[in-house]
């Protein structure tokens, strides 16, 4: 019994700190641009500057 | 022909400004873009040219002025750190979005610059210590990008919105994970025995897990269903709520009475339907963009003429005013490169105007005084004063705005199907929650008994597919177009293309290749070498498409040096050559000119036989003689046969639409298959949609299909506008769909894959209720298991997704 309790109690954690994650994503703008990244991987930075 | 190498635009050897950059030589079509490209490797970013890909659309650089004040407000200060954000206008491919950003990024002070591809707005950081937004405005503007002001809320108030879909349709998504996971044991449990007090804890955790779904997820439904009920509509929402709040009540209480629980029901509802509207707003967010895109015509501020300063006579001065303060009857100055804000008439001044963004076409048109100039067009050469007639919503520009958000705003009728199928629906299932309830009231069970079982037929009835299976479909129908090359704007489009009717095509560029070519050519007099090369010389310097056709005919050849060079729009044009003049034109022009244009019996004929065939002839004379004829046509395209007869085996009728001669349209209609009753020549843009009016009054469903330029009041008169090839930005606001190769047979193609879909919808709705109606007698007697709703509700979705991904294969 305690130990299906301590799994459920770890899963309940992991769902929570994915869902805190994409909150955190959703709101930094994440998810605004899906179009632009695609290419964006493309540009090689020949720059060291950032 | 050489290309730019910077604009790309095609241009003669004559017109090419060479320059040496990097020890290289390249060649430009103007000094401009010598400049840009010259600052473009001064700042190590040649790289730029290697990047751009072959979807590059060449034009010269906007012209655009900037004006720091106006964007100075919008600035956010903190500290020494400054924030704005902004629209450029120009950006064409993804390469603009990597050059803004490494040219902003390499200029010292500046920490921060992001594009997003998608709205052609910026988000700049930078030290205001170190460098000044003039400065940072003025390198992005240098190379071609005008900055604008991010214009009307509409936009941002549309991303905000659909956030926060993205968040109750995430959060939804994820608890409802977790949920499916205690679901799965209590179903193991229900088959295999559980523990009491173990299926207590699972059903106390599903409980938590599918409050915050109903109650934050779900508020915009029950929301909605307030709305709703309150002008007794029974509406999408009202379903939503009954089915998951009747399944989350039911649940609790059988917590309490030790039964089976339907959170999960409740919680898949809401996630699924939220799934689809999220779908559903990927659409509309494309079509948000073209209006800021649209906005960003026209200028905030103007110069206003301000005469006979307190009564003094002959005095004047100019002032920057808001655009929202112009009256109509001010004087309204506009230099080059500016664009026009307001609908007005010419009274000084003269100068050439591109009008391409509401018209579509690409030539500028001259204005002088007394003509009438348009909110959104560019000027471009010389400077004039107008007189403004029509201000704010009045002007052509806010009517094509004004269209475009009714567009948008307008759903897809074909979500009305579904609305409709919950209208009847919705009161069917209450009904029968309330007989079931009064049925096992009188067979003699506690109220407790018959309570719950009404609720289980509200709990079952609901279809948590329904809100998926419109928009899944219209997905994969627009995926599956979009990776063929046909861009739907939206469900609407598919619902209207199925009762598609009658199909006009436009000629030029439609139907024929819209690329003249010489045909046929003899000398007169002179050898017809001879003949050719005086020809090409002097049309190397002629930008129209006949002179193009001709200089292209002549490949390889030699030409003489023509002096004095003048053109005659729709005429002809005339020349020097070896000091003697030397014209091409129409038959008219050469007459005018004073030569003799006497052709043989047996010449005459043939030329009457070329026009009759619809190509058009071109004299040239040379020292006054008349030296040569050449005869130009333009290609019939050879697909264009095969699909008249596609289209018509679709059963609908095929009309030819042009605004050529009569002659012309008959022998091009007769190589293409279309029965002269349906051949409309000699129609002007407006007279073409007056047309399509006359059909669609005689109950016919029209899809007009043209090349964009001059097409665009039918296009959007049409049921169905479709735009092909490389259309302006206004011919594709006009259109609902978007061929992006030039090949006719795409159009039956259309009409097909709209039809698919549509038929998938249909399926679809039917997917989704079937099983659930299956289920509800069950409910009715009693009978219901934790188990039957959940078959009921995974068949349905996957039939619903399964049946939608047919579309891949049509």
């Amino acid at each position: 019994m305690w130990s299906v309790i301590l799994l459920i109690f770890f899963t309940f954690c992991i769902g929570l700190a994915a869902w805190l994650l994409f909150l955190w994503s959703v709101k930094s703008g994440q998810y605004d641009d899906i179009e632009g990244p695609k290419y964006r991987m493309l540009d090689d930075d020949n720059d060291k500057k950032k | 022909m050489l290309k730019c190498d910077h604009c790309l635009l095609e241009m003669t050897e004559e017109k090419a400004v060479p320059d040496t950059i990097n020890g290289q030589k390249k060649l430009f079509c103007c000094h401009g873009c010598k400049g840009v490209y010259r600052l473009i490797n001064e700042e190590e970013l040649g790289e730029f040219y290697a990047k751009r890909d072959s979807s590059w659309i060449p034009g010269p650089p906007d012209e655009g002025r900037i004006d720091i004040s106006a964007f100075a407000d919008i600035v956010k200060q903190t500290g020494n750190e400054s924030e704005i954000d902004l629209f450029f206008h120009g950006i064409r491919c993804a390469s603009c979005v990597w050059l803004i950003e490494r040219m902003l990024l390499k200029t010292e002070g500046v920490k921060f610059a992001r594009l997003n591809y998608a709205t052609h707005k910026a988000k700049i950081r930078w030290d205001s210590s170190l460098v000044s937004l003039e400065k940072l405005l003025k390198k992005v503007n240098a190379i071609g990008y005008t900055p604008k002001l991010v214009t009307r809320g509409g936009s941002d108030e549309f991303t905000k919105a659909r956030r926060d879909l993205l968040l109750r349709f995430g959060t939804a998504a994820f608890f409802s994970m977790q949920l499916m996971v205690f679901s799965t044991a209590l179903y193991a449990g229900y088959f295999q025995g559980i523990a009491s007090g173990t299926r207590t804890l699972l059903q106390l955790l599903s409980l938590l897990l599918a409050t915050p779904i109903l109650f934050y997820s779900g508020s915009p439904f029950i929301r909605g269903s307030i709305t709703g009920l309150r002008n007794l509509n029974f509406n999408m929402d009202l379903l939503i709520v009954t089915g998951a709040g009747s399944a989350y009540l039911y649940s609790i209480y059988q917590i309490f009475i030790g039964g089976e629980v339907y959170f999960d029901t409740s919680a898949m509802i809401i996630t699924l339907i939220l799934l689809g509207r999220y779908i559903e707003t990927g659409a509309k967010a494309r079509a948000s963009e073209v209006i800021t895109r649209l906005l960003s015509l026209s200028p905030k501020e103007t110069r206003l003429v301000i005469r006979n300063i307190e009564g003094r006579e002959g005095s004047e001065k100019v002032e920057m005013v808001p655009v929202t303060d112009i009256k109509e009857g001010d004087l309204i100055l506009i230099k080059p490169g500016e664009r026009v804000p307001l609908d007005g008439t010419v009274t000084e001044g003269s100068s050439e105007v591109d009008e391409s963004p509401l018209t579509g076409e690409s030539r500028p048109v001259s204005k002088h005084q007394g003509s009438e100039v348009f909110s959104g067009t560019q000027n471009l050469y010389g400077s004039f004063v107008f007189e403004v007639k029509r201000r704010g919503e009045d002007t052509v520009l806010s009517h094509i705005i004004k269209t475009v958000e009714d567009a948008q705003a307008r759903r897809a009728p074909v979500q009305a199907l579904a609305d409709r199928v919950v209208g009847y629906f919705v009161p069917a299932v209450l009904t029968l929650s309330f007989i079931t309830a009064v049925f096992w009231l009188f067979s003699g069970s506690a109220l407790t008994v018959a309570v719950m079982n009404a609720v289980s037929v509200l709990v079952i009835a609901c279809p948590c597919a329904l809100g998926l299976a419109t928009p899944l479909a219209i997905l994969t129908g627009t995926t599956r177009g979009a990776s063929k090359g046909i861009f739907i704007k939206g469900g609407d489009v598919i619902e209207r293309a199925k009762d598609i009717d009658t199909v006009v095509l436009d000629k030029t560029g439609t139907i024929t290749e819209g690329k003249p070519e010489l045909a046929a050519f003899k000398g007169l007099g002179i050898s017809d070498n001879e003949t050719l090369c005086l020809a090409s010389s002097l049309e190397l310097l002629s930008e129209h498409s006949i002179g193009k056709a001709i200089v292209a005919g002549s490949a390889g050849m030699q030409a003489y040096i023509v002096s004095d060079f003048a053109a005659y729009p729709g005429r002809g044009v005339k020349g020097y050559i070896n000091g003697k003049p030397a014209l091409i034109g129409n038959k008219n022009f050469i007459e005018s000119e004073g030569v003799d244009d006497m052709l043989s019996e047996e010449l005459t004929s043939w030329v009457h036989a070329e026009e009759d065939s619809g190509r058009t002839a071109v004299y040239l004379s040379y020292d006054g003689k008349i030296a040569g004829i050449f005869i130009i046509s333009d290609t019939i395209r050879g697909e264009a046969r095969e699909t008249v007869k596609e289209i018509e085996k679709t059963g609908s009728s095929v009309l030819m639409i042009t605004g050529d001669d009569n002659k012309a349209a008959l022998s091009v209609a007769k190589e293409a298959g279309i029965s002269e009753d349906n051949v409309a020549a000699q129609k002007s843009p407006s007279e073409k949609a007056e047309e399509i009016t006359v059909m669609q009054g005689k109950g016919r469903h029209v899809m007009m299909v043209g090349d964009g330029i001059n097409d665009a009041p039918a296009l959007v008169q049409a049921d169905i506008g479709v735009a092909m090839g490389r259309a302006t930005d206004i011919a594709l606001e006009s259109s609902d769909i978007v061929l992006m190769r030039n090949d006719l047979r795409m159009i039956p193609e259309t009409l097909r894959l709209s039809k698919a879909t549509y038929n998938v919808i249909r399926q679809n709705l039917f997917w989704a209720l079937i099983y659930n109606l299956i289920a509800v007698p069950l409910a009715i007697m009693g009978m219901l298991h934790p188990i039957v709703a959940a078959i009921a509700m995974s068949l349905s979705s996957l039939s619903v997704v399964g049946n939608s991904m047919r579309l891949k294969r049509t």
